[in-house]
Formats: C-alpha cells, structure tokens, sequence
C-alpha cells in the first residue's frame, strides 16, 4: 500500500507538508460527515422500504375491495357500464401535485393528492339504473387510487434514496480507501524526505567543521613553529627585543580564536 | 273464451317458455353453488343445470367474464330461437322486448361517433338482443347530422327519435339523457301497445310489469339525478308517463333534493312501502329486483299468454346476475356477501 | 431531473384490463387531450392485445410523455412486458404494479419489491 506509487506527486518541502496536513484532515473531516449522511439515509431507506413492503400488502387487499365494487356495479346496473365509462371521460378530476421533501440534503418528491371536486365526468352514468352503486364505487376506487399514491410516493424516494445512498456510499469508500491512506502516505513521504535531507545537512557541516579544525590546527602549528623560530632568533637578541615578539603571538592567537567563533555560529544556523 | 285459439299460434312456444322456466335455477341449487370454492366447482354445479357444459369449450382458467358470456349465450340463442318461431303479434310483441335493447345499441353506437370510434369495436360491444340489421349502417354516419337521417330511416326505434329528439339534441345532450328520453317513449309506446293489441289476460300482465318497470326508472331517475345539471322539468320529461306514481308522484319526485323526501313520495304506494327498508344491507336495487322477479314468478300462474316470455327473459337475466354475483364473490373471496342474490323459484 | 421538470407531472396513467381501467376513471384520472390526436392516458389491454402494443404504450407513457407522475400497470400485464419493466429505474414516472381482479397480487413478481429483497440480500 505504501509503495512509492500511491502518494501525490509533490516536491517534498515543509510547505507542502503544510498543505497535506490540512488536506488530510480535510478529508476526515468530510468522511465522518459523509459516513453520517450515509448513515441518516440508510435508516430513512429502511423505514421507507419496511413501509413499501406494507403498503404493497395493502393496495392488495384495497383494490380487491375496489374491485368487488365494480362487480356490485355490474349486478345492480345488469349491464356493463365499462364502455360508458370510457367513453365520458373528458378531464381529468384526479390529479397529483409533487411536493419536494428534504432528508439530509436529499430532495425526496412526495405526491399530493389533487382532487378537483367540480369535475364529475360520471354524474349520469347510471341515471336509469344503478347510479347509486356507481357513485359508490367511483367512492371507493378514489380512496384505492389514493393508497396507490401513497404508495407511488414511497417508491419513488425508494429509488431516489436508492441511488444517492449509493452514490454517498461510494463517496465515503473513496475518502477512506484512496484519498486518506494516499495523503498520509505523502505525508510520511515528505517526512522522510526533510529527514534525509537534515542527515545530509548536518554530515555536511560536520565535515566542514572537520576541516576547518584541521586547518586550524595547522595554521597553529605553523604559528608555533614560527614563534618556535623567533623564540630561537630572539635568543641572540634577547636583551633588545623581548617586548616586541610576546605582543605579536598574542595578537595571532586572538586571530585564530575569531574564527573559530563563526564557524561555531555557522554551524549553529544551518542545524537550527 | 280467451284461450280458445291461443294455442293455434302461440301455444307451441308458451310450453317451450314453461319448459325454459322449469330449467331456471331453484333454491336448492343456488345453496349447492355458494358452497363452491372455485370457479371449476361453479362449473361442475352448474353442469348438473339446466346449463349443461356450457363452459365445457372455454380454456382455463375461467374468469367471470366468460361465465357471464357464456350464460348470457345460452339466453340470445333461446330468445332467438323462440322469436323464429313467433307469428304475427307475437312476433311484434317480441320486437318491442328487443327494442329496449336497440336503444342501448343506439346510444353506444351515437357515443363511438361523437368520439369517432371503431366501427368494429363498438358493433363488437353491442346487446345480442338488440341487434337488427342495419345496426352496422349506423357507424358509416361520419358526422351527427347524418346519423340523424340514418337512425330515422334505418332504424325500428325512428318513432321514439321523430317525436323526442332533433339532430341538434344528439350533439349537445348528454348521452344518458338521451338514451332515458328514449327508453321513456319506447315504455309508453310498449304500453300502449300491451293495453290495445294483446289480448286478455296477457295485457293484465304485462301492465303490472310494465308499470313496474316505468316506476322503478322514475324512481331511479330522481335519486340519481341529485347534484346534477338536471331540472325538474327535464326530469319529468324523462319519467314514463303511466305507472302508480303518475301523475302526482312524478311531480313530487322531480322536485326532490334528497333520499328521505323521494323516500316519502314512494312510500305513499302500498306496494314499493318497503323500498327504502336497509336492514339486512339490502339496497333499493336488491328491492327492485326482489319485486320484478315476484312479478315475474306471479306472471307464471296464469295460463294462455304471452307475457311468460317477458317474465322468462327477465328472470333469466336476474338469473346470470346471480351466477355472475356468486362467481364474482367465489372469485374474490368475498364469501359474507355471496347470499345477496335474488331467488325466487 | 430537476424539480421543475416534474412540476408538470399531476397525471396518472394507467394499463391495465378493462375492469382496473373502467374502475380508475370512475375514480376520475382519465384525461383525453383536447389535440386533434385525443391522446389518452389509459389504455385497455386484453387477451387479442399484442406485447408490442404494451410496449408502446409503455414507453409513451413512461418516455415521450413528460405530464406522467405516476404509471398504474396492472402486474399480470406487467409480466408480459417484464425485461422492459424492470430495466425501467427512473424515479419519474413512478411505475406502479397493482394487482387485478382475476389476477390477485404477487409481491414475489414485483420488480420494486424484488430491489427491495435484493438490497437486503434475502
């Protein structure tokens, strides 16, 4: 998983670090709200689809009812009024109006019943006989055709939940699988990257320092193989020039030290 | 006196009617067909009727529809069978019983060229009892003006046209007034008949069912015209003018609101006292036909009249009413209900 | 599939036997249009209907018309058209199986229902 492959192509800096972490903790952020609209939906889905179940069972027994209507129809009229009935048919009374309901950022339609009571295309069907029985019916398929709604209604947020569960579900797997385990893996990448690089640094500067010392060393050795010189030459005219030589070793000693100091101080700002 | 020469003409078909009656459905046998549990069980109770194997031609499974089909079959080939073998007045009388079903015929052939339907399909649609002819003519009419022209010369029902209804009336009306307007001139018409031409004691008869049948539309005209663009005299147009309501009744009923004030007007006549009685969840259609068929039954005991014939069709169709009904509630498993049928015999 | 798009949704259509259709309009959803073309939103099928009709009516209630909200089909006539029913997943029209009345409802047929089972892997 944490092959060299699967992190972001970035150069490994300590901004870019920056910018990983607030996006790793961007995505799990999102995750827990998308794992908890998921979860919102999913217990509406099921409320919805134990109620779907249900309702099915229902509209079984409602339009077994409506349909037995229609046979005292066919009994108190003799006839059958199926032609009649077709043939009035001018507007529609029963209509439906879609209202949107919201779950969790989720738009559900939800239909509502729109009966126009003026509309009657059936008033005469029957005059002569059996229009009581009619009216009855039209009664009895207006409240199944109602349940029917009910019903219509539940199903499409069945398939609407159905769909955006999915895509949510989708949503979080990705945040969970790809897009975290990636980030942090740039993560640790960088790290390792900023890690080397002080290892490197502070090697660097060791070794600097290293020669410096050397050097240094050497120059003291030149120093006191000179004033080893003088110390010998000084011998012979000790009694004209001692003053002079004692002032001169302490001035080059002094020298020596100052620099010392700033590869000190040098060193000091890179390991910072 | 009467009977002298009934059966030189007609005295073959009165024992065929009494025959077809005797195979009518009887208590005991509607007991056997509301224990069925399935439509094959109604098939198998029914095969030991007067109905035979019917059904025996029919795949399964069986479906209501085809039984009433079916049943229904067995009726027009008897009432054609019979009206071959009419003479004369008889013959007429028997054009009158099928030009109540012509008019449903008209009516549905009037309704599928408004809305210019297919011919096939609304000929496919029409009552077997009320088929003449010219009937397929009717559907080449394009427009309501020649439909006019084409009812009036083609059809047996132009007088009830000619006197009631103008060309215009077919487009604007609605359909259910028309067809009430005509059915309202067919019953006087076939009223005056049945008082003129037949003899005694068949007119006796077929008055008493006659005006029955004239009553229980008016009655049915009032109660379902409530909230409707009807007025009241529109309504009176559409109430036969003969029967125990008429003439005082028929003016009160147009003027009615409401159940309860139908309910008084009815209750005046002795014999309809009952109608509006709800107990036992009875209807005024189950009284209806409770009364028509003890008309019915009652028109039996006489002898040397046609008016069996009347009385045999309409308890046969109450009959495949009944099978209707009890397959129906068998078939929906509506069992509480399937003792609603009306049996007489 | 904007809200706005289904704003214009209020009908509800129907396919179904005669008996399921007769006794919806009686509930009052029929509507013919008032176009030259009378276009219904219901149709009839019987025994002499051929599959293909269904389908057509299927997809111009389901596809070509767009004043649909909800589509009534009777579920034994929905079993004749069953591949067309259920590659339908589209929330509008919402396509309804009802039961009729020689042929009592079946939850085991129903493609809703089946998604339903499916989800929670019975």
């Amino acid at each position: 998983m944490s092959g060299a492959g699967n992190r972001e192509q970035v150069f490994p800096t300590r901004m870019t670090l920056g910018l990983m972490k607030s996006k790793l903790k961007g995505a799990q952020q999102g995750h827990s709200l998308l794992k908890r609209k998921s979860e919102a939906l999913t217990k509406r889905f099921r409320d919805i689809t134990k109620r779907i179940d249900d309702a099915k069972r229902k509209m079984g027994r409602v339009m077994e009812t409506a349909a037995f209507s229609l046979a005292e129809v066919t009994y108190a009229t003799g006839s059958n009024i199926n032609y009649q009935v077709q043939e009035s048919v001018k507007q529609p009374r029963f209509k439906v109006r879609a209202r949107q309901e919201n779950v969790s950022g989720v738009y559900l339609p939800q239909f509502e019943i729109d009966i126009n009571e003026s509309i009657n295309d059936f008033k005469m069907t029957g005059l002569g006989r059996g229009g009581q029985q009619v009216q009855k019916c039209k009664n009895v398929y207006t409240k199944a055709v109602e349940t029917l709604i009910e019903l219509a209604s539940l199903q499409t947020a069945f398939i609407i939940l159905d769909e955006v569960i999915k895509v949510t579900n989708r949503r979080v797997n990705a945040i969970e699988h790809v897009v975290i385990p990636r980030t942090e893996n740039t993560i640790a990448y960088i790290n390792s990257e900023l890690d080397e690089l002080d290892r490197e640094e502070f090697y660097r500067l060791k070794k600097v320092q290293e020669k410096k010392i050397q050097k240094a060393e050497i120059e003291d050795a030149e120093i006191r193989a000179k004033m080893q010189q003088q110390k010998l030459n000084g011998d012979s005219k000790k009694l004209h020039e001692t003053g002079n030589g004692n002032s001169n070793g302490n001035g080059a000693k002094e020298n020596a030290e100052g620099e010392n100091l700033l590869d000190n101080q040098d060193n000091d700002d890179v390991i910072f | 006196m009467e009977g002298l020469f009934f059966n030189i003409d007609n005295g073959y078909i009165e024992g065929l009617v009494r025959g077809y009656k005797n195979g009518l459905l009887t208590q005991s046998q509607y007991l056997n067909l509301v224990q069925c549990d399935n439509l094959d069980d109604l098939k198998l109770q029914l095969s030991s009727t007067d109905y035979g194997n019917f059904l025996s031609n029919v795949p399964s499974p069986l479906s209501t529809s085809v039984i009433q089909e079916k049943s229904s079959d067995k009726l027009y080939g008897e009432f054609n069978y019979i009206k071959s073998q009419s003479t004369d007045l008889l013959t007429k009388f028997m054009d009158f019983i099928s030009y109540g079903y012509m008019i449903d015929n008209v009516a549905l052939m009037i309704t599928g060229t408004i809305h210019e339907r297919d011919r096939s399909e609304i000929l496919e649609r029409c009552h077997p009892l009320g088929w003449f002819d010219t009937l397929p003519a009717l559907s080449v009419a394009t427009d309501i003006d020649s439909l006019y022209s084409t009812v009036l010369i083609d059809t047996p029902l132009a007088p009830y046209f000619k006197n009631c209804l103008s060309a215009d009336d077919l487009d604007d009306l609605n359909i259910e007034i028309i067809r009430n307007t005509l059915y309202k001139a067919y019953l006087e018409d076939f009223y005056k008949f049945c008082q003129e031409k037949l003899p005694i004691p068949s007119n006796e008869i077929m008055l008493r069912l006659l005006i029955f049948e004239a009553d229980r539309r008016s009655i049915n005209i009032a109660l379902n015209s409530f909230d409707t663009e009807i007025t009241p005299d529109d309504k009176l147009k559409l109430f036969p003018n003969f029967g125990k309501l008429y003439p005082f009744g028929h003016t009160q009923l147009s003027q009615t609101e409401d159940i309860e004030s139908i309910k008084q007007v009815v209750e005046s006549i002795g014999e309809y006292k009952n109608f509006f009685d709800n107990s036992n969840g009875k209807t005024l259609e189950d009284h209806f036909y409770q009364l028509e068929m003890e008309l019915c039954k009652n028109a039996f005991t006489q002898q040397f009249t046609i008016s069996t014939i009347w009385a045999w069709i309409k308890s046969k169709e109450q009959e495949i009413r009944n099978i209707t009904w009890i397959a129906e509630c068998i078939a929906q498993n509506q069992k509480d209900r399937i003792n609603n049928y009306i049996s007489v015999y | 599939m904007t809200s706005e798009a289904n704003k214009n949704r209020t009908l509800i259509a129907v396919i179904g036997d005669e008996d399921t259709v007769t006794g919806m309009l009686l509930a009052g959803i029929g509507s013919i249009s008032s176009e030259l073309n009378k276009e219904k939103n219901f149709i009839i099928i019987d025994s002499k209907s051929q599959d293909e009709d269904i389908e057509k009516a299927f997809e111009l209630y389901t596809e070509t018309r767009d004043d649909i909200a909800v589509l009534l089909i009777n579920q034994h006539i929905a079993e004749r058209i069953r591949f067309k029913v259920d590659t339908f997943t589209k929330a509008f029209p919402a396509v309804l199986e009802i039961p009729s009345k020689d042929h009592p409802y079946d939850p085991e047929k129903d493609s809703i229902l089946r998604r339903v089972r499916r989800l929670f892997g019975e």
